[in-house]
């Protein structure tokens, strides 16, 4: 290969040490632009990212251990007395670690004055336990209400309502990822539903202040596994709420549930 | 492949390439993981698993775009060749990328669960019956796969050992990776999105690559390319001597498709098959340069009157007949065994 007929014509020779005269200042000129290019891509996707919400773990907390009344349906909640500015007990929803429930036998701990110990998750009116082992069942006579039926307030009908909104698990949507919302996050999701996390549904609207609710079936029991097609889409959901506590339940009939 | 028989390995052109690619491949990543967070408009962080499922998938993405409008830039114009050069080198970080993405998704979202990942990969999204949330992490399987097995075969070894037709069309698969990520961040990462900058960037890169190809399959019409007709029992009329230029090819297409590449050189004309014996490049695209066509895309050479590399190579391509009626240049479609000596045709008043 002679230098002279390589840059001749601008032939380029991938084996050959020489290019061909003016192509390096258009390889350089057009490496500069490629790298400047999709850097400056990769940084205006990364700032146009979608907001994640407020959820989080209180890890300046640490983990923490509540005493309270659970129920197990229709998915585990631990319930709090009232306090002070929080005149309804108040109800925490439980999980394990990584995307497991807590496995709780209904018909030993149902209404039992419990001790659960662990890292709490947050996003608004949202709570969730992650729960370190098995919750402990207490003496109810060393409750702080003194008892542990009087924690559980009866449900209170709010009505029939169709709703429009999204189901998630109450984990990931309490702050255990971010974001935790969205098609990307369904396979997240329906693991977390599948090993026992209580679904939520988030309303484009809300009923009383809150626009978050533990989800059950119409019948107020856990939902069947076919909720999971309807995860993480936009849906428009009918049924019954009812408020237990500080917590709004919607109590879901999935035969007239509609993906929008 | 060189005239001074270098053997084809690492030289400086790789280097510079595969420092170049790294480099834009790092600009990126690093944007998005350390400077996009800064900008970024939202409550609190996301989390780092999944900034880095997003940046390496849509790296990935980009990658991939960027790649198979390689092809058709280099056909539109000839500065582009040196980007096609180290394709490969390309395709294999390319799919390095995409496997990040993977084992990101694999860490986050199908970790911490009792099921195994595997298991969970199938199990966790399996509405097949709704075109709303139609499940879309089986397409980027699939394209992971894919882009795996043209990775793993990209090697020399596996072009030789398969043939360069049968591994041509085993990598013309990344058209079909391509298209299910298409599918894959349609479905998914689009159906998410609550800003349209990357449902514009996905619509853009298709239509990049798609407009790309389209203007080199035109250019590829309306250029050096003739179709063969046969005007006498044996032989088809081709092109004509003035219309291929010196060192250079005018590519004919036989009636079977055959693409049939005559050159002239040094006042004389020969005819070989228009594909390389390295991976199917174009050698009508190519040059003559120290008396041997040089093909455009890793500079492999063959003689003009054999269609044999030069000694020590050893790969040969097909020749063809020529004999001229006036200018008319006429071909005998039926091609010669790689490698049969065919005397070159001078061309009347041509300086040799």
């Amino acid at each position: 290969m002679s230098a002279h007929q390589e840059g001749r014509d601008g032939f380029f020779i991938g084996w050959s040490d020489r290019l061909p005269r003016g192509l390096g200042r258009f390889l350089l000129v057009l490496a500069v632009l490629v790298v400047g290019g999709v850097s400056l891509l990769g940084l205006a996707l990364s700032g146009g990212v979608e907001d994640p919400g407020s959820g989080d773990f209180d890890w300046a907390a640490g983990e923490r251990t509540l005493q309270g009344v659970l129920t197990a349906q229709p998915y585990p909640v631990l319930w709090l007395p009232p306090a002070p500015g929080r005149p309804r007990a108040h109800g925490v929803l439980l999980s394990g670690n990584g995307k497991a429930g807590v496995p709780i036998d209904p018909a030993t701990m149902e209404g039992r004055l419990v001790e659960a110990t662990g890292l709490m998750l947050r996003r608004g009116t949202i709570e969730m336990m992650q729960v370190k082992g098995d919750p402990t069942p207490r003496d109810p006579t060393v409750a702080p209400d003194g008892g542990s039926g009087a924690l559980v307030a009866e449900p209170v009908p709010l009505g029939r309502w169709r709703m429009v909104g999204e189901i998630c698990d109450g984990k990931c949507y309490a702050g255990a990822m971010r974001p935790s919302t969205g098609l990307s996050h369904r396979a997240c999701a329906n693991l977390c539903l599948i090993g026992g996390i209580p679904p939520v549904f988030v309303s484009a609207g809300a009923i009383e202040g809150t626009s978050f609710f533990l989800m059950a079936d119409k019948d107020g029991r856990r939902l069947p596994d076919g909720v999971r097609d309807l995860v993480a889409l936009r849906v428009q959901l009918e049924g019954e709420v009812e408020r237990r506590g500080d917590l709004l339940v919607f109590k879901v009939d999935l035969d007239r549930a509609r993906v929008l | 492949m060189s005239a001074s028989h270098k053997p084809v390995g690492w030289n400086r052109t790789k280097v510079l390439y595969d420092a170049a690619l790294l480099a834009a491949v790092a600009g990126y990543i690093l944007a998005y993981l350390w400077v996009g967070p800064l900008i970024q408009r939202t409550s609190l962080p996301l989390d780092e698993q999944t900034l880095a499922m997003k940046a390496y998938g849509s790296c990935a993405f980009l990658m991939l775009t960027l790649v198979l409008c390689v092809g058709p830039l280099a056909r539109l114009d000839r500065r582009f060749l040196p980007v096609l050069y180290n394709r490969r080198h390309f395709g294999v970080i390319t799919f390095a990328v995409a496997a990040a993405h993977a084992l990101h998704v694999l860490g986050w979202y199908f970790a911490y669960s009792h099921l195994p990942q595997t298991e969970a990969l199938l199990a966790a999204d399996t509405s097949y019956g709704q075109l709303r949330g139609f499940p879309f992490i089986p397409f980027g399987i699939a394209a992971l796969l894919v882009l795996a097995v043209l990775a793993a075969t990209s090697h020399d070894f596996w072009l030789s050992f398969l043939t360069p037709p049968v591994w041509k069309a085993l990598h013309m698969g990344v058209y079909a990776a391509y298209a299910l990520v298409v599918m894959h961040t349609a479905l998914g990462a689009l159906q998410s999105a609550t800003n349209p900058a990357l449902a514009v960037v996905v619509a853009l890169s298709v239509a990049l690559v798609g407009g790309l190809h389209v203007a080199a399959g035109a250019r590829e019409r309306d250029g050096a390319v003739a179709r063969a007709a046969e005007v006498e029992p044996g032989w088809m009329a081709t092109t004509t001597v003035d219309a291929i230029p010196e060192d250079g090819a005018v590519v004919v297409h036989l009636p079977d498709g055959e693409p049939v590449a005559v050159f002239r050189h040094g006042g004389r004309l020969s005819a070989v098959t228009n594909l390389c014996a390295h991976q199917n490049g174009p050698l009508g695209e190519g040059r003559v340069v120290d008396g041997c066509i040089t093909c455009p895309w890793h500079g492999f050479q063959y003689r003009l009157e054999d269609g044999c590399a030069p000694p020590p190579f050893t790969e040969r391509i097909a020749t063809y007949r020529l004999k001229l009626d006036g200018r008319r240049v006429l071909l005998d479609p039926r091609p010669n065994a790689p490698g049969t000596r065919v005397e070159p045709v001078p061309v009347p008043g041509a300086a040799a």
